[in-house]
């Protein structure tokens, strides 16, 4: 009976639905993404249907639905989540020329399983007329003693953070970096918690010097009806660290199609969209993230905050030291 | 040949069923060591474990002075505000911890609202200058959880005091016992098994939380079960520390259980009489007041009020045609998980009362465990059991509404099976006896006395549940369909951007549907 009535179920969506739909399992929860799944919609007439969920999550339930996933695509908000969708052998290889011209080789998978679609850059923000950024110049620098005290920064379970010691591994290697991760510890102003925001908010409150945090926030802060969330941005300036070798930190939003996709034309469609100018300026302007395709511009504010110099490691190195990044946390006591 | 029967069988079918996520986490506990084990022994493993204890102590000692004390004198006395306290003290249920720890940090934290005023009002540049304690910490994590969490002991140690027989007390009262001496030698004694029942559910649900430790920072097995599962990619190394928690719950079962044994109920219908409340008058009456307006002003005034203005703020951005569709899918939800898990509970407890088999009750305590595991954990079995049927039948049930309410059952069928119990402990065992000697057929007595007897704990069970399935996270999250969202998820989401003001206006909502629950579930105790 109840084979009968799924089978029945799902013969009848896939009848209403199979030729002009696509399916989409992302990690990102931003209001601008609804935006731009209308405007795909009402673009090409493919209804865009989707499950939101935490990265971990939706590829455990990519894996468990095996060949029956209903799922097309996999947006994520980190190179690390698709690396590990990739390597648990949940995407494929697509092919599309729009893709290969337009996407910088450094943001997009070697095999092509995935492709970024946006930028964000983790920074650092200090109050304005503190002096701080005189002392401010390299991530490795933050170790120093010279901030004792000074930095507050949110816990070590969080993606971002993971992903800047990926980077500072792929950079020096995993002893340096678990020097690096046991310095900035000792330099702590306090126990990490709460979000990117409250340790801007911590800052601009006379709590620590320095505040970690991702670059989009700044301008989620600017734009606030919360008062206490202006007023803390208004004290407040970003600078952008560099490693010693390479550039300031950037990581991605990405999507790749799914192994067994059962509208992958319309799946490659969807991507080729988000990556396309229009998808692109809204993405910059809405959620403050850096656009992907050459030629789009940021955002009058987040260009305001300056320009920087990227780091140019390939972000999928990102994903691949995202374990020994959490061990290395864990080692040096970053709660 | 005992265990023959149809309901012994129907509850060992459903038992195992149920169980089934459970086991497949289980399982992990014999997975050989691999090196993140080893890596989590040398260096969070102890914290973790010390963490979650601490919590669960400082949970249980909280919630149980809080819920016992102000049960007592609700039931014991009347004063000028008594019946206000029967209802209010219940409402912070209706707030899923998560946002009342949102709000406290966003009131108390070291950039809080009320922080920054007490700022202004000295005239002081620097938190730092003036900040004396932080709510974001794990003493914070167990005061927000406390807060919102005393009503299960509130609730069961009431509704247990009200059913004892006014006799006991009466009795006390005329062997000259005074107030001080009854509440310490027989009220205490007596509650036992009441509060102990009422704490391990708090305790359970404190334990299995990840909204507030995340938030505040605070490293415990729910927080590591993530870490290592979405930061060092092992479901298995996750899943064996949910099976160390799931141990964790068994023996606090178990001890519960132990101390229990041997306890009679001793209720029977006919000298069940209302207690006569005494009095109070004076400083007393005044100070009644106090002790039972301050759980109700922290656990849900002034997260309610913080709420309200959040609301006024964001309402407008918030609430569109897709917001209409969201609350109608979570009340669906909801009550549509409420009415399969309120039956099934009463099959298990039925079947251990009738058939009063080892077997039916070890089943029953079994399916308790569900409790414990959190709400992710829960989802990760589910999704593993229904890959294993999608793939034997070819058919699609992961990621269907199917999958959420197995979910449900799993997780919140503890709650269901409690009530139960304590429901049944008012039908005295003569009554079946009787049955039997009027040879009154199985069926006649379930319709005619048992159900008509126990139809208030299933409505308590209903609302409870309900309540439960509005705030809860993370198992539908990760279970749902496609373009399929509930109050508590969209909720979540916001959060999830730092978007806390426009969070506040699906959780209004979740807390408005669990504060006309709440009023219900207090009607009904006081018609019992």
């Amino acid at each position: 009976m109840l084979k009968k009535l799924a089978l029945g179920t799902l013969v009848l969506a896939s009848s209403v639905f199979a030729a002009s739909e696509v399916n989409v399992y992302s990690v990102r929860h931003y209001d601008t993404d609804k935006k731009l799944f209308k405007m795909f919609e009402e673009k090409t007439g493919i209804k865009v249907n989707v499950v939101k969920a935490k990265g971990g999550a939706l590829i455990k339930r990519l894996k468990s639905e095996g060949k029956n996933s209903p799922a097309d695509i996999l947006i994520t908000v980190d190179a690390g989540n698709l690396y590990k969708a990739k390597s648990a052998d949940l995407l494929q290889s697509i092919e599309s020329d729009y893709l290969a011209k337009n996407i910088p080789t450094n943001l997009k998978d070697k095999d092509n399983t995935w492709f970024a679609l946006t930028k964000r850059s983790r920074v650092t923000l200090y109050k304005i007329g503190s002096g701080t950024e005189k002392m401010l110049s390299t991530y490795e620098d933050l170790a120093d003693p010279k901030f004792k005290g000074k930095i507050v920064v949110r816990s070590s379970s969080n993606i971002y953070n993971q992903s800047l010691l990926a980077a500072m591994i792929e950079h020096h290697g995993e002893a340096k970096a678990l020097e690096w991760a046991k310095g900035v510890v000792a330099n702590m102003a306090r126990d990490p918690k709460g979000n990117d925001r409250a340790q801007v908010k911590a800052v601009a409150n006379g709590i620590g010097a320095v505040a970690i945090a991702n670059t989009y926030y700044v301008g989620k802060m600017v734009n606030n009806k919360d008062a206490s969330q202006r007023d803390a941005i208004a004290k407040m300036k970003v600078f952008f660290p560099t490693f010693k070798n390479g550039g300031t930190h950037v990581n991605v939003s990405g999507a790749g199609v799914t192994k067994y996709s059962p509208n992958k034309a319309n799946a490659i469609k969807f991507i080729e969209f988000l990556a396309s100018t229009d998808a692109q300026e809204l993405f910059a302007k809405a959620n403050y993230e850096y656009p992907v395709l050459a030629g789009v511009k940021s955002s009058d504010l987040v260009s305001s905050w300056g320009t920087f110099k990227e780091d140019t490691i390939s972000v999928d190195r990102l994903g691949e030291n995202n374990a020994k990044a959490v061990k290395i946390f864990d080692k040096a006591g970053w709660k | 040949m005992k265990y023959f029967n149809k309901l012994t069988i129907s509850s060992v079918f459903l038992t195992l069923l149920i169980s089934i996520p459970a086991l497949l986490i289980l399982v992990n506990i014999f997975a050989p060591e691999t090196e993140n084990w080893q890596h989590l022994k040398d260096t969070v493993l102890l914290e973790y474990v010390f963490n979650s204890l601490y919590i669960m102590v400082g949970v249980a000692f909280l919630t149980t002075i809080i819920g016992f004390s102000t049960a007592y004198i609700t039931t014991m006395y009347s004063f000028t505000f008594s019946s206000f306290y029967h209802y209010a003290l219940i409402l912070p249920f209706a707030i899923p911890t998560y946002i009342v720890s949102y709000v406290y940090a966003g009131m108390f934290d070291m950039t809080g609202s009320i922080t920054l005023f007490i700022l202004d009002l000295m005239g002081k540049e620097n938190v730092s200058e003036v900040f004396f304690m932080d709510i974001m910490s794990i003493e914070g994590a167990i005061i927000v959880m406390s807060l919102v969490l005393y009503p299960y002991v509130y609730l069961i140690c009431k509704t247990y005091l009200i059913s004892e027989s006014s006799s006991i007390i009466d009795a006390s009262r005329t062997m000259g016992l005074n107030s001080w001496q009854i509440f310490t030698r027989v009220i205490i004694p007596i509650s036992r098994p009441a509060i102990v029942a009422g704490t391990i559910l708090a305790v359970m649900e404190a334990v299995s939380d990840f909204g507030v430790v995340d938030y505040y920072g605070v490293s415990t097995f729910v927080t590591g079960i993530f870490r290592t599962w979405q930061g060092m990619g092992s479901l298995e190394d996750a899943s064996k520390l949910a099976s160390m928690l799931m141990m964790f719950i068994f023996i606090l079962i178990l001890l519960e259980r132990f101390q229990r044994r041997n306890k009679r109920y001793r209720s029977s219908g006919k000298d069940f009489a209302p207690i006569s409340k005494i009095k109070l008058t004076g400083r007393k009456n005044v100070l009644a007041n106090i002790l039972c307006f301050l759980p109700v002003f922290f656990g849900f005034i002034l997260p309610f009020v913080q709420m309200s203005y959040w609301f006024i703020l964001s309402y407008e951005d918030v609430i569109d045609e897709d917001f209409i569709t969201l609350l109608l899918q979570t009340l669906g939800l909801g009550v549509g998980g409420s009415i399969l898990i309120t039956i099934l509970a009463f099959i298990f407890v039925y079947t251990v009362r009738i058939h009063k088999n080892k077997l039916s009750d070890t089943l029953t305590q079994t399916v308790k465990l569900g409790y414990s595991i959190p709400g992710a954990v829960v989802a990760v079995g589910v999704l593993s059991f229904f890959s294993i049927i999608d793939r034997t039948l070819d058919i699609f049930i992961t990621g269907s509404i199917l999958a959420i309410l197995f979910g449900y059952c799993v997780r919140f069928l503890a709650i269901s099976i409690n009530n139960y119990e304590s429901g049944f402990l008012k039908v005295p065992q003569s009554y079946d006896d009787a049955c039997k000697t009027m040879n009154i057929s199985e069926f006649t007595k379930l319709t005619k006395v048992v159900i008509p007897l126990i139809k208030n704990s299933a409505m308590a069970s209903f609302i409870v549940v309900f309540i439960e399935i509005i705030k809860e996270l993370p198992l539908t999250m990760i279970l749902r369909p496609f373009n399929f969202d509930t109050l508590a998820v969209y909720s979540h989401e916001l959060v999830g951007q730092a978007e806390v003001f426009e969070s506040s206006v699906p959780a209004m909502f979740i807390v408005l549907l669990g504060t006309i629950s709440v009023l219900l579930l207090a009607r009904k105790m006081i018609k019992d």
